[in-house]
């Protein structure tokens, strides 16, 4: 795992040498960079330079605030305080960001921004018309994104005449990141999480195509959860944390676990001294409790290999990076219909998206709160209005829900709304109930509140499953699976929970293939053999449920 | 080899697209056999202009909805659209033809504002296209409250034009189709259109205006059902305000039945100049098989359910 050792990328120039990117104006500075939605503080402060000719790597856990700083970067929002300068001419904050001074700076985006109904070289044009001649620009386009993704990916695949629906996901990535290189000048080309759905090759030839990038005076910033590869392909790496970059140090030297470290290991005590409140005391699972739901490599959808057991009365975690198969899980236990899902008993789902899947807006707090339950309250089919008032009074006072039970629900704050949803779901019988991350963008006395329903919940034999992008979260359950890639990397039980070692399990890169410029020296290993960084992380994986 | 034969035959997805309109081209045949072994004459030139004639303005029409289509959008009010403009054609056009020409100008910029409005107020295109459908309306019954009047002579001539060599519909019906696709499919404004409807977030982060797009859009559906009305004038030789009052849904019929989606994205003006004319037939056959008029709506109903689902089919085992 140590990649001091390894070689950089072919065209790699040794930091330090031949390089002086000081000299040179810089091709973005972000000074002070502030930027908030609603109540989340996505940035708050940050500063970062990108040198031309340089690869910067930048890395952070979920909601670190990468992807808000990189919408700022790319010139898609402005931000609230602080100025972002690209090529030397200042943006100032509050002002949208105009679109001639970010030409130069192109995003490639994880989920693509191509139009699915339009050709590659139709998407092309659209993206990059300033260089195209206005007639025959289809050819031009076509000629131009053939000549780029030969370049950078040889062996493609792709016909620019390709609709993109019609692509796989690898092609349209590659044809994503070709649209993004596409532009004269290219001073800045920002790549996230470009390798996700590519193979080790397409991997390797993105970042041999960095490297010439870079080598014409152009930047690179690099976004990645996979941080040998970071390391291995950028010159310095950016560490992001709560919204601001906490350290910005030469990738020369540096090691995974050191970036691991920098990453998530201080916030963990952070959280233990009364940031968030300290976890209520569990009861240590027993072998003996019975199994409420069962997954038994669960395979397809985003699964690859999955097996996991809920019990009575646990409070069970999904954790890892965002993406990873967390959701896909639930989504089985809300709906086994598959063969290696075996769920007894009711369940009840808490989306996590309350404005799109959760709240009837012009219903009352009572009435939303009630809508799971009433078909248990009703006696006949027909409702029983005294009982479902008396029930809505119970949650209102026990999760202190501010406007009281006849309020209209769209007049609640974001908090009180997602109270109501959480008690939607416990004033049903369900004997389980899934959260999938609820809790995002909520106020730290809600989920306090929140926090204690779902222990005294769980302990009147109540299991809930709950999926969090928030790591300190998962310190409340019982035990923790921990994703990566549609696969548990671990299981952590009770004490095992903690911040540090989530985030040391997450990035592992075990079974990932090796990286770009590593993959010439490092072994492949044996894929049935787990390597992952922290110790007493291999706990029960996959791996021992998939024969039965 | 078997390079050379793959990159000869059409890939699956593109199959899988043209089916739709396969499956009309396929009716359509049927159909015309079908009205050639009830009535021979179905199959000579004057004849076959007859069939076809009825399906010429509502394919105008029909493309005018599958632009808007094209985009995610749906227009409700296409067919009160198209009855006022029989009605200017057979009021105002006549009277003072500046005027006349200048009001339907006024009507594709109205058709623009709409689109704007849409655009910027957010309202959905369903409620203001049906909302605008009524102000249609209102004004085609103040300018006309009963149907009447007369077209234009050179309309009118245009409509009587029959020549003996080739059945006259199928010029304007084959020059629209080349037009819209011309317009939508190798143009740079039909690039942003159709991007508008597929990936939105994409054409405002390539740093073109959704609102521009949606306005053109709405500015070619406009002038599609100007002409759309001028054919019908030229083909009733009057005015009347309700007369394409079933076009709303026979537009969206035909772009259905030409391939085209509610989803937005694609532009499908070949199959729109299918699905027009497999519609338009239906109503031939069915006078033709003696099917009471009051049957006909139920039973092209029911041809266009059977279509859809013999296509949901064909999608389904081409996935």
């Amino acid at each position: 795992m140590d990649v001091d050792k390894l070689p950089a990328g072919p065209h790699a120039v040794p930091p330090g040498e031949g390089r002086s990117p000081s000299t040179a104006v810089p091709v973005i500075v972000a000074t002070n960079v502030s930027k908030t939605y609603g109540r989340t503080h996505a940035l708050a402060g940050t500063n970062l330079t990108v040198h031309a000719g340089e690869v910067l790597g930048l890395v952070g856990h979920n909601g670190a605030g990468k992807s808000t700083l990189m919408r700022v970067l790319a010139g898609l929002e402005g931000c609230d305080e602080g100025a972002v300068t690209v090529l030397g001419r200042e943006v100032p904050a509050g002002t949208r960001p105009r679109e001639q001074d970010f030409r130069g700076v192109r995003m490639a985006y994880q989920e693509t921004s191509l139009c699915p109904d339009l050709t590659v070289a139709e998407n092309i044009w659209l993206s990059s018309r300033r260089g195209l001649p206005r007639l025959r620009w289809r050819r031009a386009a076509a000629e131009a994104v053939r000549l780029r993704l030969d370049e950078i990916f040889p062996g493609h695949g792709i016909s620019p005449r390709d609709r993109v629906e019609d692509l796989s996901i690898a092609q349209r990535q590659m044809a994503e990141i070709a649209r993004a290189s596409l532009a004269s000048p290219l001073n800045l080309l920002i790549l996230d999480e470009p390798t996700e759905s590519l193979g080790p090759d397409a991997a390797q030839s993105l970042y041999a195509y960095v490297r010439t990038v870079t080598a014409r005076g152009g930047s690179v910033l690099l976004i990645s959860h996979r941080i040998r590869e970071v390391l291995s392909v950028a010159d310095r790496v950016a560490v992001m944390r709560d919204g601001s970059v906490v350290e910005d140090l030469p990738a020369h030297g540096l090691g995974e676990d050191d970036v691991l470290l920098l990453m998530g290991a201080e916030t963990a005590v952070r959280g233990a001294t009364g940031a968030n409140p300290p976890a209520a005391p569990r009861n240590a699972p027993r072998a003996d409790t019975p199994v409420v739901a069962e997954l038994r490599g669960a395979t397809g959808a985003g699964l690859n290999g999955v097996g996991l057991r809920i019990g009575k009365g646990e409070v069970v975690g999904l954790a890892g990076l965002a993406g990873q198969g967390q959701q896909q899980v639930l989504e089985r236990l809300w709906r086994p219909v598959r063969r290696d899902t075996v769920v007894h008993g009711t369940r009840a789902y808490v989306p996590g998206d309350r404005q799109r899947s959760g709240v009837l807006p012009l219903w009352t707090v009572a009435e939303n709160l009630t809508i799971s339950a009433m078909r248990t309250i009703a006696r006949h089919g027909i409702r029983r209005p005294v009982h479902e008032t008396a029930v809505a009074g119970d949650w209102v006072r026990r999760l202190s829900i501010r406007g009281g039970a006849d309020a209209a629900m769209a007049d609640l704050s974001g908090g009180n709304q997602q109270k109501v949803i959480v008690a939607r779901a416990f004033a049903s019988a369900a004997d389980m109930v899934l959260l999938d991350d609820p809790f995002r963008g909520v106020d730290i006395h809600t989920k306090t509140d929140l926090y204690g329903l779902i222990r005294a919940e769980a302990a009147q034999g109540r299991s809930v499953v709950w999926y969090s992008s928030e790591n300190a979260e998962m310190a409340h359950c019982d035990r923790v699976y921990v994703f990566r890639a549609g696969k548990v990397v671990a299981e952590l039980v009770g004490p095992e929970i903690s911040e540090e070692r989530i985030i040391a399990v997450s990035f592992a890169e075990g079974d990932q293939p090796p990286p770009a410029a590593a993959l010439a020296s490092v072994p492949t290993e044996p894929t049935s053999t787990r390597s992952v960084a922290a110790p007493a992380a291999a706990g029960n994986s996959a791996g021992e449920h998939r024969h039965d | 080899m078997t390079d050379a034969l793959t990159s000869a035959l059409p890939t699956r997805a593109g199959v899988r697209r043209s089916a739709p309109a396969a499956v009309s081209t396929i009716a359509l045949a049927a159909m015309v056999v079908l009205c050639a072994s009830l009535q021979p004459d179905v199959l000579t030139v004057p004849g076959f202009s007859l069939v076809l004639s009825v399906a010429v303005p509502l394919i105008f029409a029909a493309q005018a909805q599958m632009i808007l289509m094209s985009i995610g959008d749906i227009d409700l009010g296409i067919g009160s659209f198209v009855g006022l403009v029989t009605v200017i054609a057979a009021t105002e056009l006549v009277s003072s033809p500046l005027l006349g020409t200048l009001i339907l100008f006024a009507l594709i910029a109205g058709y623009a504002v709409l689109g704007a409005l849409i655009h910027l107020r957010r309202v959905p295109a369903l409620i203001a296209t049906l909302g605008a459908s009524f102000v249609w309306l209102g004004l085609g019954l103040f300018v006309l409250p009963t149907p009447g009047g007369t077209t234009p002579e050179w309309l009118a001539s245009f409509g009587a034009w029959q020549p003996t060599s080739f059945p006259a519909p199928l010029l304007p019906i084959l020059a629209v189709a080349l037009l819209v696709y011309l317009m939508s499919a190798r143009s740079t404004l039909g690039v942003r259109i159709r991007a508008l409807g597929s990936n939105p977030t994409a054409l405002e982060r390539a740093g073109l205006s959704p609102l521009s797009s949606r306005v053109a859009a709405y500015t070619a559906a406009g002038a599609l059902g100007v002409l759309s009305g001028l054919l019908l004038s030229s083909q009733t030789g009057g005015g009347d305000v309700s007369s394409a009052s079933s076009y709303t849904l026979i537009t969206v019929a035909a772009v259905i039945l030409g391939g085209g989606s509610f989803r937005g994205g694609s532009a499908v003006p070949w199959g729109v100049a299918i699905g027009g004319m497999a519609l338009g037939l239906v109503s031939v056959t069915l006078s033709l098989l003696d099917v009471a008029t009051n049957l006909q709506s139920a039973v092209q109903g029911g041809i266009v359910l059977a279509v859809l689902a013999g296509r949901a089919l064909i999608g389904r085992v081409l996935r």
